[in-house]
């Protein structure tokens, strides 16, 4: 799942678009996803999500991180399916009796809340896979009006995750290869066989910390205004999209207002 | 005696791909035997480590096998090959946690749950042959680079593996301490250890490795004795290497009889003494 929080570098209509424009429409996607709760309108709303991942041509790129995702989908479906009890009743889990009732409610609400949980975070993962860092926190500075501090300190955050993952493999083989193994059932003693792994972590991520900041010090970082050397220039392409997503959410809202789309 | 003929690690058309992208490692079929001293040579990239990392199963082949005394290393746990093939990592970083170097160096030899007294005498036999001796119960991080890289070393040679892999053991160290720990690699050879070593400095090479095999992008591009690999610098170069100093003064000396496979200033001063006398003898 890791490699699905980089950008991966490609050509498509997505990667071209200006970062804002995503990031309106991952946010377009979080308020649909919460507006409603109708099975129908969240399946089709993760259907519009997968298409535009199709279209930036990541979709190959995001499909360990959906098969991961579908595990838990799948947990989501299950537990509404077991506790949910309005509705009618289809069968009960333990049959002969009447304990555990399954309901077509309780199924159609799983498949809402598992369709919601996607496409929210699959919209993310979209966003992210589409747009370079740098673009992505110049805009949240220049147009979402953002401290850079914060903008930064977000997106180094994201951009460390790989770098740990990376860490963490090479400890991990540095340790086995000493004949270490995480080893037995017992919970404490596999916490303990972690220390290992985790202590070098630590020491080698605060010393990547601090490099850092000294990279970034010498780099001039804090050093007053900030220019840009790339303006990204929103184009027809970004307004009519920003204005099409505006369009369907006054819509979305209006429909939900008048009742439409909730179960 | 079949089985001391085997070779120790034997690798059979080995392919190498992480997950789905170009291969790494192309069909690359290797014979290493007991107590060689073989040195992994090519530019970055060209899947050095990858190679060696397959010797002790912290990659398993993409196709092809890799054996290890006769044995297939696919099934096998790292943690199992770790008694056969030690592994000297880059940076000492990522395995010092102990909060003294003789902790740290005892961690391998818990794992293979010898007695308390076999470790003890272990530790301090590791620690005085990379020079640490003193050093027992030092906060590692209190040490130099250097110094840690040495710990790590230790902490592989307490395993007494017949095996010893060294990803570029001199990465960021001084030339004294590169000699050091090369020296100490020598004196494990000597003692019977079978040594394989990755590096980009062509004079260790020359001064302490018996065969080099030559990488470049996946595959081996030359698998022979130090001297045959450095006689051909058009070879190297395909590989951006270049051969010591003292070699390529030999080869442009070549037409004056000066063979081109010197790699130490001592032959090249014996026989430029052999060419004057020579000279002497004919002329004078």
């Amino acid at each position: 799942m890791a490699a699905a929080v980089e950008y991966i570098q490609k050509d498509s209509p997505v990667h071209r678009l200006n970062a804002a424009t995503k990031i309106f429409w991952a946010l377009f996607t979080l308020a649909c996803g919460l507006l409603f709760n109708d099975y129908r309108y969240l399946l089709g709303l993760l259907a519009s999500v997968l298409l535009v991942a199709a279209a930036g041509r990541v979709l190959k790129n995001l499909l360990p991180a959906i098969t991961g995702l579908s595990v838990f989908a799948l947990i989501l479906l299950l537990i509404q399916a077991l506790f949910y009890d309005q509705g009618q009743v289809i069968f009960h889990l333990i049959p002969q009796t009447s304990y555990l009732p399954v309901t077509n409610y309780g199924i159609l609400s799983g498949v809402a809340m598992a369709a919601r949980m996607l496409s929210l975070v699959l919209s993310f993962l979209v966003l992210l896979a589409t747009t370079r860092i740098q673009d992505m926190v110049l805009t949240m500075v220049e147009k979402f009006k953002m401290p850079y501090d914060y903008a930064f300190m977000f997106m180094t955050t994201l951009r460390f995750i790989p770098t740990f993952l990376g860490e963490v493999r090479q400890i991990t083989d540095a340790q086995k290869a000493r004949g270490h193994a995480v080893e037995g059932f017992n919970p404490f003693k596999k916490i303990r066989s972690y220390a290992p792994v985790t202590v070098p972590l630590v020491l080698i991520s605060l010393n990547k910390a601090e490099n850092m900041a000294m990279a970034m010090e010498t780099r001039g970082y804090g050093g007053g205004r900030r220019t840009y050397f790339k303006e990204p220039k929103m184009r027809g392409a970004d307004y009519l999209l920003t204005a099409v997503l505006l369009l369907l959410l006054v819509l979305g809202v209006t429909a939900r207002v008048k009742g439409l789309g909730v179960m | 005696m079949t089985a001391a003929r085997q070779p120790l690690i034997k690798v059979e058309n080995l392919t190498y791909q992480y997950n789905g992208a170009q291969p790494v490692l192309k069909n690359i079929s290797l014979e290493i035997g007991r107590g060689e001293c073989l040195a992994v040579i090519g530019q970055n990239g060209s899947g050095k480590t990858t190679l060696v990392k397959h010797f002790n199963g912290l990659l398993k082949p993409s196709s092809g096998r890799v054996y290890i005394n006769g044995r297939d290393t696919g099934p096998q746990k790292v943690s199992t090959l770790a008694r056969t093939v030690g592994y000297v990592f880059q940076n000492p970083d990522h395995q010092i946690f102990h909060d003294t170097v003789g902790k740290e160096v005892a961690f391998g030899l818990k794992n293979l749950r010898l007695p308390a007294e076999e470790i003890e005498r272990r530790v301090n036999e590791a620690l005085e042959a990379v020079g640490l001796t003193g050093h027992y119960a030092t906060y590692p991080f209190n040490l130099s680079k250097g110094q840690r890289q040495r710990v790590a070393l230790a902490s592989v040679l307490a395993m007494h593996t017949e095996v010893i892999v060294l990803d570029e053991p001199t990465t960021g160290q001084d030339y004294r301490e590169s000699v050091q720990i090369m020296e100490m690699v020598k004196n494990l050879h000597e003692k019977g250890h079978t040594i394989v070593f990755i590096t980009h400095d062509m004079s260790l090479v020359a001064r302490y490795a018996a065969r080099t095999v030559v990488l470049c992008e996946g595959e081996i591009l030359a698998d022979a004795p130090v001297r045959a690999v450095f006689a051909q610098p058009e070879l190297l170069a395909r590989s951006y290497l270049k051969p010591p100093q003292i070699t390529l003064l030999a080869q442009e000396l070549g037409k004056r009889a000066i063979p081109p496979d010197v790699i130490s200033v001592r032959e090249m001063y014996d026989l430029l003494q052999k060419a004057r006398a020579d000279k002497i003898g004919c002329c004078g």
